[in-house]
């Protein structure tokens, strides 16, 4: 518990990336928590507590959570999340990442799942231990949204 | 700088605008009910499994039985049980193999997998429960003719013998409890599953389709 409570970023971060609203982002959260707190028993203390927790949460979000009924959007997150404004970075720049956010929003659950591990720094092969893909086919499919997010901005 | 450097950057940066919970907030949510699919499918899977089960106590009343003496397929209908229950829980006990095999610590893939697989054995189940239901409802005819072209010496005649509407109304009911049955069954695929499993559905596809490049 004190572990989830350090490393809350993690969950938080993957439901501001497979969430609209604030309302399904709350609910996600906390069905990553009761993942968490279920699964905790088998956590061996081999791994880090955090790279389990991306294996755990990520699962969560692609595979084991289901919505709730659709609530009504009240506000799309561009104005919470992916903020931005931040001093040094010209209009252009923060054009260009907004628009690679709105990218990565409509990408599918898996393709969310491998931007994701690429932002947070992970390495292919804990990219394809996490996903249960080979490392090639990680890498393959990850030069390939990258192109694809350098094409939105520059066309 | 890279463009994808600089997004990097900005994702790291977000890390102060994240929201920040409590010890306490987060303890709480722990005692909120779960929204996940598994549970879900054992819910289901559960109901499904006692479905087979009432949909045999509901057929085997006593008229059921005095029917079935009157026809001699008592020995008969006894085995069919037996072996049928048989079945049934051998169904259930693969089915809570799987169910204890699902672990969130697994890989995505083996995940989507085992979970994919437990519903795989209940829906086994409910294909060998239609499909022995309409074996032994075939069968079960097919012995009532013959003992009943055995017993219908022209003295009993009148008080064995269906007329030709006795008969009519006889089969109409047999074809609309299957019917029935069917409508159930169809229910169920179409709707609760194809509701529930869309998304993991599209999402294993999706990782298959990582592999075979």
């Amino acid at each position: 518990m004190t572990n989830l409570e350090k490393h809350q970023n993690i969950a938080h971060k993957i439901c501001r990336i497979y969430t609209n609203d604030q309302d399904s982002h709350n609910d996600l959260f906390q069905e990553i928590t009761i993942q968490l707190w279920k699964a905790y028993p088998k956590f061996r203390g081999d791994s880090k507590f955090s790279t389990w927790m991306y294996r755990v949460a990520l699962n969560t979000a692609i595979t084991l959570y289901r919505k709730k009924k659709k609530s009504i959007r009240t506000q799309d997150f561009d104005s919470v999340f992916f903020r931005i404004k931040a001093e040094g970075y010209d209009d252009t720049i923060e054009q260009n990442l907004k628009l690679m956010y709105d990218a990565i929003r409509q990408l599918n659950d898996i393709d969310k799942a491998l931007i994701f591990l690429y932002l947070e720094d992970k390495n292919y092969s804990e990219i394809s231990d996490t996903l249960g893909i080979s490392e090639v086919n990680a890498r393959v499919k990850m030069n390939r949204i990258k192109t694809k997010l350098k094409s939105i901005i520059n066309p | 700088m890279d463009d994808l450097d600089l997004l990097k950057k900005d994702w790291k940066k977000q890390e102060e605008s994240l929201p920040h919970l409590t010890y306490d907030q987060i303890y709480k949510m722990l005692w909120k009910r779960s929204s996940s699919i598994v549970k879900w499918i054992f819910i289901i899977s559960i109901g499904e499994f006692l479905f087979g089960v009432i949909l045999n106590i509901i057929f085997a009343d006593k008229d059921y039985w005095a029917d079935m003496e009157k026809y001699h397929l008592k020995e008969f209908n006894i085995w069919v049980y037996v072996i049928s229950y048989l079945i049934t829980f051998f169904f259930i006990f693969r089915f809570y193999q799987n169910y204890r095999k699902i672990s969130a610590t697994d890989n995505a893939s083996k995940l989507m997998k085992t979970i994919l697989k437990t519903r795989k054995t209940v829906k086994l189940y409910i294909g060998y429960v239609l499909i022995s239901s309409v074996v032994v409802f075939i069968v079960t005819i097919w012995m009532i003719l013959k003992n009943h072209a055995e017993t219908a010496v022209p003295q009993v005649e009148k008080n064995m013998a269906f007329d030709t509407t006795q008969w009519l109304i006889f089969f109409g009911i047999m074809l609309l409890s299957v019917a029935i049955l069917l409508g159930i069954l169809w229910l169920f695929y179409r709707l609760l599953y194809g509701i529930l499993l869309k998304r993991l559905n599209k999402n294993f596809k999706e990782l298959k389709k990582l592999e075979m490049h």
